[in-house]
């Protein structure tokens, strides 16, 4: 189906690709779940570029799977092409509970100052206002995969609160990954880490609803440079990553 | 040995799934989802309906917008990326039609296991800081030899494990293709298995590599020829999920009317797929 994307939505989906597979580390065990086009569009990025040895484990049960082009649901038979074994669901659950997990992408509906996120309800869940999709594995995988980044492509005061009134999860976040900014996770809290070419201090401080932090110290984000452009060319052709959007 | 058929016809296997029973749907979001079961189970007004899945999004938004389930045990349902939230699963939460019984994918899993390991409950790891467990009633306990505290999942035993699978002989004996999901466990954990099937082989396809049939026809009760039974979903590694038919679904789920309309309308594929079409032989 075509959709219709802004440019300045366009910028804003390559940005977060490109700062999500910033994220990964060589070696690392890295994982996301349903609805996560954006973290499938980073792996694809990370492994032709400074992360070539990473494990890549998704929905399907694909092991290193490198698929030519991304599919719309991020639980498509496509993640299975060629990979090498097949390692289910359940086992990949299993490995985050014994400690063996080294990354998770996670989204959050809201995302609070302490990193916990709700996907669950808005509103009294036993009556919602907005029932939410539901946290997925997030709540036994957030406390115990070693690292998780969360991401939201949407910034604003609702969805960053001080704290969510509904908790679906809580546990190891170390950076989360806006359109507008990064934090990491210090002392409990979430902070600014750096501000994306073109947001003022005043934009990230407007738009999170829980104080971030020393804004205006806060570095600028790499802009994404011609390699990372590239790759993420090579990884997502079809633009799926555009489908959060 | 002449083998003992237990093929079915679509409407002859979903009779078999009484009002109010627990059914676990094989599958993940729109891939290998039982999608023709449901909209048959739809079809035939079915009521009180109690459904399991780790992450659903075509077949648990039906079934609410038909009015068949009560309640749904799930870590998600939706519709990912492509077109956000399952609009008649959250209507139906919101106005108390339907009981969300909020799990992560791991606790439904751990549910299941219980089941399927004949264990009342199954202890999981995670969930600390969350507030799943208050609401749902996960409650924590000590481990006897550490006395580390974990949370214990109790055991989640469906009547029924409605699974949709590329290959099955009329036995039952079953092979997944991609991803196997909970499929499985499903298979081991409830107390009946409904197969329905893109192919219905012969049972030497499955002689030939055992290993390869994940689902023994011994747990199986019935099978369903249903060429195209995952759609508009996907399934693996017959055909992808068609965007256009769930979008035109999403849009008819609105109305009664619409809904009825769109169940008229897959009634003649869902009960005569196999027209113009070979059911037996090899694939």
């Amino acid at each position: 189906m075509k959709r219709e994307i802004s440019p300045e939505k366009r910028r804003a989906a390559d940005r977060m690709a490109v700062f999500l597979a910033r994220q990964i580390r060589d070696g690392e065990i890295v994982f996301h779940g349903v609805a996560s086009a954006l973290p499938m569009t980073a792996v694809g990025v990370a492994r032709r570029l400074h992360a070539p040895g990473l494990t890549y484990l998704n929905i399907p049960g694909g092991v290193d799977a490198r698929p030519a082009h991304l599919p719309g649901s991020t639980v498509g038979a496509q993640l299975l092409e060629g990979a090498r074994a097949v390692f289910n669901l359940a086992e990949i659950f299993d490995l985050s509970a014994r400690g063996a997990l080294d990354l998770a992408f996670l989204g959050g509906a809201q995302i609070d100052s302490r990193g916990d996120i709700n996907l669950s309800y808005i509103g009294d869940p036993r009556r919602p206002k907005v029932r939410l999709p539901g946290g997925a594995g997030s709540a036994c995988i957030l406390p115990t995969a070693r690292r998780t980044v969360l991401w939201r492509t949407a910034h604003d005061p609702r969805s960053f609160p001080e704290r969510c009134a509904w908790v679906t999860a809580s546990g190891r976040v170390d950076r989360v990954v806006t359109p507008l900014c990064l934090f990491r996770k210090e002392g409990g809290r979430l902070v600014i880490e750096s501000r994306h070419a073109g947001v003022s201090a005043e934009a990230v401080r407007e738009a999170t609803g829980f104080d971030p932090g020393p804004c205006e110290e806060a570095p600028e984000t790499p802009e994404p440079t011609p390699a990372e452009t590239a790759a993420l060319q090579a990884a997502d052709p079809g633009g799926v990553r555009f489908l959060e959007f | 040995m002449p083998a003992l058929s237990k093929l079915l016809s679509l409407p002859e296997a979903a009779r078999r799934v009484g009002d109010g029973e627990m059914i676990s749907l094989g599958g993940n979001s729109l891939t290998r989802l039982p999608s023709a079961f449901a909209r048959e189970l739809a079809r035939q007004e079915k009521r009180g309906l109690r459904l399991v899945k780790t992450a659903g999004a075509y077949d648990i938004d039906l079934l609410c917008a038909a009015g068949a389930a009560v309640e749904v045990q799930s870590g998600y349902v939706g519709f990912e990326n492509l077109f956000g939230l399952a609009p008649s699963y959250r209507k139906g939460v919101e106005s108390g039609a339907v009981r969300a019984v909020e799990h992560a994918c791991y606790t439904v899993i751990a549910g299941l296991r219980a089941s399927a390991y004949g264990i009342p409950s199954q202890p999981v790891a995670g969930l600390q800081g969350s507030d799943v467990p208050g609401l749902t009633g996960f409650k924590e306990a000590a481990d006897p030899y550490t006395g580390a505290k974990v949370y214990m999942i109790p055991r989640i035993r469906p009547r029924w494990a409605v699974l949709h699978v590329p290959y099955a002989d009329a036995e039952g004996n079953a092979r997944i293709e991609g991803g196997t999901f909970e499929d499985v466990l499903m298979s081991r954990a409830a107390e009946g298995v409904i197969l329905t099937a893109e192919r219905i082989v012969e049972t030497s396809f499955f002689e030939e590599r055992p290993e390869r049939t994940q689902i023994p026809a011994f747990l199986v009760g019935a099978v369903v020829h249903a060429p195209g039974g995952a759609r508009p979903g996907a399934c693996p590694p017959f055909y992808d999920m068609e965007e256009e038919a769930v979008a035109r679904y999403i849009g008819q789920s609105a109305s009664a009317g619409g809904l009825a309309a769109h169940l008229a309308e897959w009634e003649e594929r869902d009960h005569h797929p196999a027209a113009g079409r070979p059911a037996g032989g090899r694939p």
